[in-house]
């Protein structure tokens, strides 16, 4: 099935238009997250037994935290929730269609 | 939830990368014919709709107290079935962790053990047997038990490292009690999701799926 047939399909550009909009609300969920202090649990539990300085990344990704260097904080977490939902959504989709039936049975 | 490098004994992220390999390789075969062609961009569309809100960092003002997002692994498994649901949830781990440093590399299979198998599996069980009894109840207590059974399992990995100084107990009452409370979140908007798409639209859905929810 094509790419066309699957846009045609109102339920699809529904469930993408829902991605969006998830995407637009992430620097605003960031800069709220940020202003109460936002930890998690994993943090503390570091804290509580001295671990918290033994976090050593290996390697460093292109988008370290979800910033996009040159952009301002905001923007780059932004662009990084659209460019990953994108990424994802293509690796996701690729899966499904190499295990879906008509296929696998060729 | 997710596991930085550093946090978890080298010997302890092999043994959880051989598990999360196993599981994923199980996944995938058992999800072989289990979409019809027209189904993929649902698992694409899931799996990207997970990523996108696990950005969410709920703004909880709470002093001194910690928060959480949303993970989504048992709603990816209630929404594809379980197998299906280990491999979008995997998607979503692996570019968090090679794209943008969340998760270390080092620790990629425990964090795919913990978000994409164990969060996938817990998640799915719970919502299959409570189902009979109320279908959307059931939702929000695999979500709910889902992401503390993820905690859990997280805990364990730090609990047993040196970094944690091996204080396995601690880290399981700070991880699963934290968690525990803030899976509550979690359980509701599995919940509600899953709701309005098997109200709305439930033949999207995988056949499987949709006799699990019917």
């Amino acid at each position: 099935m094509s790419l066309r047939a699957y846009w045609e399909r109102r339920w699809l550009r529904r469930a993408l238009a829902i991605v969006v909009v998830l995407a637009l609300l992430a620097p605003v969920f960031g800069i709220a997250a940020e202003r109460v202090g936002y930890t998690e649990p994993i943090e503390e539990a570091a804290e509580t037994t001295g671990a918290s300085g033994a976090a050593d990344p290996v390697a460093t990704e292109p988008f370290p935290d979800y910033s996009v260097p040159g952009l301002p904080g905001p923007f780059g977490t932004l662009a990084s929730a659209l460019l990953g939902s994108a990424v994802v959504l293509t690796i996701a989709l690729v899966v499904g269609r190499l295990l879906s039936a008509d296929t696998t049975q060729q | 939830m997710h596991i930085p490098d550093g946090y978890v004994d080298l010997p302890i992220a092999a043994v959880f990368a051989v598990l999360a390999g196993l599981a994923l390789a199980v996944a995938a075969r058992r999800s072989e014919g289990q979409l019809e062609g027209g189904q993929a961009p649902l698992v694409g569309v899931t799996a990207a709709g997970i990523f996108a809100a696990q950005m969410l960092n709920w703004p909880l003002p709470i002093p001194g107290g910690t928060s959480a997002h949303f993970v989504g692994g048992a709603f990816a498994g209630i929404l594809l079935g379980p197998h299906l649901g280990v491999l979008a949830m995997s998607s979503v781990v692996v570019v968090q962790a090679l794209v943008f440093g969340d998760g270390g590399l080092t620790v990629l299979g425990a964090n795919l053990f913990n978000m994409a198998v164990v969060e996938v599996y817990v998640g799915y069980a719970i919502f299959r047997l409570g189902r009979r009894w109320h279908d959307v109840g059931a939702a929000f207590a695999a979500g709910w038990i889902a992401a503390t059974a993820g905690a859990l399992g997280v805990a364990v990995q730090l609990g047993a490292s040196s970094a944690f100084n091996y204080e396995l107990l601690t880290v399981l009452a700070i991880m699963g009690g934290g968690h525990a409370l803030l899976g509550v979140i979690e359980g509701a908007i599995t919940a509600i999701v899953y709701q309005a798409v098997i109200r709305s639209r439930p033949d999207v859905l995988p056949s499987a799926t949709r006799e699990v929810a019917a």
